[in-house]
C-alpha cells in the first residue's frame, strides 16, 4: 500500500513538472507570433516606445494600408500565388503518378528508377552548374522556372509511394484488373480518389516550400515584374541591414505626408508584412491539418 | 498507427493470391504489355523532371575542371584540371570559410538534435487528447514561416532601437546591443532561431515511433510498479534509438551544406567574420562576380565531403547500432 502511494506521488510530481514544461514551451513557440500580430495592429509610436507587449496599443491599421498601397508588394503577392498554385498542382500530379508506378510490385525497372531518384538526395549538381544549365536551356528569367524548380521532392515521392502501397488494399487492384481495367482506369478512378490524405500532405509540403522560397527568384529572375513575394521581402530586409532606422520602407509609405510620417509608419508596416506574407501558409496548414497528421505519420513511419 | 499495423499482415495474406493471378494474366501477353506502357507513361514526367533538374546539372559539374566562358558554353570551354581546387585550398580565406561552416553546423547539430527527442517524450506523457492535439498543432506552426520572414523577425526583435529584446535588457538596466551586427552573436542567433523553427516539426518522426511502441510493455511496467521516469528511461528511449540514429545520419550528411539561404539573409557587414560560410561565399562570388568555374569547384568539393560523410556515418552506425539508411 505504502509503496503504491509513493509511486503515484512521484508520478504526480512528474505531471506537475510536465505541465510547467509545456506552458514554458508553448510560450516560447507562440509568443513571438502573437507579438507580431498585436504589433501589426498597434500604433507605430507605441511600438517604438516599447509599450506593445501583451496586447495591441492604440489600435490602428495604418501599417496594413501602407503595405497594400505598395504596388510592387501586390504584384509580387500575385506572382507568388500563381507560382504556388500552378506549381503545387503540377508537383502533385507528377509525384502521385510516379509514386503509383513505383508502388506496383511487378513494375520492371523499379530498382533502377528508385536508385536514380534517391541518388539525387545525396549528390547534386550544386548552385552554379544548375544555374548555367537552366540558362542554357532558356529557363532563366521565366515564370516556368519558378513553377518547376523543386517540382518533385524525392522524400515526398517516397512518402506517396508508401502511402499507396500500405493504405490501398491490394484486393481493389486485383479486382479491377480482373474486370479488365487498365492502369490509367485504376489510377484515375480508384487510386486518386483514395489518396485524399496524401494529396493534402503533398499540397502542404509543396505549397509551403514554394510559397516560402526566395532563393529561386533571387538567382533565376531578372525582371522585377516576375519576382515572388519572398524575394521582394528579402530586398526590403537587405536594405534594413544598412539603415537600421527603418527608412528602407520609405517607398512603401510614399503616400504618407512627410518623411517623418513615412518612417513612423515603417515601424509598424514591417510587422504587417510578416503577417501578410505568412498568413496564406498558416491558413493552408489550418485547412489541411485534419488530413495532415494522419498522412505525415504514415509517411514518416514507413518512409 | 494501429491502422497501418493491421494492414501490413493483410497485404501479406493477399500476396499469396498473386500467383493465381499471374496465370490468368499470362493468357494474354499482349494485354500485359498494353497495361505496362501506361505505367511508363505515368512515371515519364518524373523521369524528365529528374533528368532536366538533377542530371543535367550533374553533367554541368565538368565546368569545375574547366575555365568556363559564356561564349564557349559548358562543353566548349577549355579544360584546366584541378586548378580551381588548388586555388581554393591555397586561398587565405579557405580556413575561415571551412571553420565557419563546420563550426556553425556542428554546433547546430549538437544543440538542435536532442530538442525534438525531449519534446516528443514529454508530449507523449500528456494526458488528454485535446491538450495533446493543441500542443502538436502549435509546435508545428513555426516550421511554416519562411526563411526571409524568420530573419525579418530576428531583425525586428533584436533591433537596438525598437526591438523587444533590447527593451527587456534596458528594463534590467543593461545596455542595448545590436545583435545582428555582432559577429559573436551570429551563431547563437542562427542556432536558437533554427531550433525555434524546426524542433516542433522534428517531433513528428519520434511521436510516430513512440505510438508504435508495444502497449503491453507499458502495462507490464505498470504492474511491476514502474514510475513514469522509469518508463521513459527503459521503454521510450530504447524505442527511439533507431529513428534518432537515422535522423543523426541524415544530419551528418549535411555538415558542410548548412542552410545557405538563411545565413545569406542573416549576413550583415558586422557579422561577416562568422557568417561567411561556404554556401554564402559560392553565391556571392559565383553569381555576384561571375566566377562560375571556381565556385562550381567549391560546390563540388562540399558535395563530395558531404557524400563521404554520410556514407561513413552510415557505416559506423550500422556497426554500432545496426541501424543504417542503406
Amino acid at each position: 500500500m505504502h509503496k503504491k502511494k509513493k509511486l503515484s506521488f512521484s508520478n504526480r510530481v512528474f505531471h506537475i513538472f510536465n505541465t510547467i514544461f509545456w506552458i514554458v514551451v508553448m510560450f516560447i513557440v507562440l509568443y513571438p507570433l502573437y507579438l507580431v500580430v498585436i504589433a501589426s495592429v498597434s500604433d507605430p509610436d507605441a511600438i517604438v516606445r516599447g509599450e506593445v507587449i501583451w496586447h495591441p496599443v492604440d489600435f490602428s491599421l495604418v501599417g496594413y494600408k501602407a503595405v497594400f498601397g505598395y504596388a510592387e508588394m501586390l504584384s509580387s503577392y500575385l506572382n507568388s500565388f500563381i507560382y504556388t498554385i500552378t506549381g503545387v498542382i503540377i508537383s502533385i500530379a507528377v509525384t502521385l503518378s510516379a509514386a503509383y508506378t513505383l508502388s506496383r510490385p511487378k513494375f520492371e525497372g523499379k530498382a533502377l528508377l528508385n536508385f536514380i531518384f534517391v541518388f539525387t538526395m545525396f549528390f547534386s549538381g550544386g548552385l552554379i552548374p544548375t544555374f548555367l544549365v537552366m540558362r542554357d536551356i532558356g529557363l532563366y528569367n521565366t515564370r516556368l522556372i519558378m513553377i518547376l524548380m523543386g517540382g518533385v521532392s524525392v522524400w515526398n515521392l517516397m512518402v506517396a509511394r508508401t502511402y499507396i502501397q500500405t493504405s490501398i488494399p491490394q484486393e481493389l487492384y486485383e479486382a479491377s484488373m480482373l474486370d479488365g481495367a487498365s492502369h490509367f482506369d485504376y489510377f484515375f478512378r480508384i487510386v486518386v480518389p483514395l489518396c485524399k490524405t496524401i494529396i493534402a500532405v503533398l499540397a502542404v509540403y509543396y505549397g509551403v516550400s514554394k510559397w516560402n522560397d526566395y532563393f529561386t527568384g533571387l538567382v533565376y529572375l531578372r525582371d522585377r515584374s516576375l519576382l515572388p513575394l519572398q524575394t521582394v521581402l528579402r530586398e526590403i530586409l537587405a536594405t534594413l541591414q544598412v539603415d537600421k532606422s527603418g527608412d528602407y520602407m520609405l517607398s512603401i509609405a510614399d503616400n504618407a505626408a512627410s518623411m517623418n510620417e513615412a518612417m513612423r509608419i515603417a515601424n509598424v508596416a514591417k510587422y504587417c508584412i510578416i503577417v501578410v506574407a505568412t498568413g496564406p501558409v498558416v491558413i493552408l496548414y489550418g485547412f489541411m491539418q485534419k488530413y495532415f497528421e494522419k498522412g505525415v505519420m504514415i509517411g514518416s513511419l514507413k518512409g | 498507427m494501429r491502422t497501418i499495423k493491421n494492414k501490413v499482415p493483410q497485404n501479406k495474406i493477399l500476396q499469396k493470391k498473386v500467383p493465381q493471378n499471374k496465370i490468368r494474366k499470362k493468357k494474354s501477353f499482349a494485354g500485359i504489355m498494353k497495361r505496362n506502357w501506361q505505367l511508363y507513361v505515368l512515371i515519364l514526367p518524373a523521369i524528365i523532371y529528374f533528368f532536366v533538374f538533377h542530371y543535367m546539372p550533374l553533367y554541368g559539374i565538368q565546368i569545375a575542371f574547366k575555365d568556363y566562358k559564356a561564349v564557349n558554353g559548358i562543353i566548349g570551354s577549355a579544360w584546366v584540371g584541378l586548378k580551381h581546387f588548388t586555388t581554393f585550398f591555397n586561398a587565405y580565406y579557405f580556413k575561415r570559410l571551412l571553420s565557419n561552416t563546420l563550426l556553425l553546423n556542428v554546433y547546430y547539430l549538437l544543440w538542435s538534435f536532442p530538442v525534438p527527442l525531449v519534446l516528443a517524450i514529454f508530449l507523449n506523457q500528456i494526458r488528454g487528447s485535446k491538450k495533446k492535439r493543441f500542443i502538436q498543432t502549435s509546435i508545428y506552426v513555426p516550421y511554416f514561416i519562411s526563411t526571409v520572414v524568420l530573419a525579418g523577425m530576428m531583425y525586428i526583435f533584436l533591433s537596438p532601437t525598437s526591438g523587444i529584446f533590447n527593451f527587456a535588457r534596458e528594463a534590467l538596466g543593461l545596455k542595448a546591443i545590436d545583435f545582428m551586427s555582432n559577429a559573436k552573436a551570429f551563431r547563437s542567433i542562427y542556432i536558437i532561431s533554427g531550433i525555434w523553427q524546426s524542433a516542433g516539426w522534428g517531433t513528428i518522426l519520434y511521436i510516430a515511433s513512440l505510438a508504435g511502441v508495444d502497449q503491453e510493455l507499458y502495462e507490464a511496467a505498470e504492474i511491476d510498479g514502474a514510475s513514469i521516469w522509469q518508463k521513459i528511461r527503459f521503454i521510450d528511449l530504447p524505442g527511439l534509438v533507431p529513428v534518432a540514429m537515422m535522423v543523426f545520419i541524415l544530419d551528418c550528411g549535411r555538415l558542410l551544406s548548412s542552410d545557405t539561404n538563411k545565413a545569406l539573409v542573416m549576413q550583415t557587414a558586422g557579422n561577416i567574420s562568422t557568417s561567411d560560410i561556404i554556401g554564402v561565399y559560392v553565391y556571392n562570388v559565383g553569381l555576384g562576380s561571375g566566377q562560375f568555374s571556381y565556385t562550381s569547384a567549391i560546390g563540388l568539393f562540399v558535395n563530395l565531403i558531404n557524400f563521404v560523410l554520410i556514407l561513413s556515418v552510415n557505416k559506423i552506425s550500422k556497426k554500432i547500432t545496426d541501424v543504417g539508411l542503406f
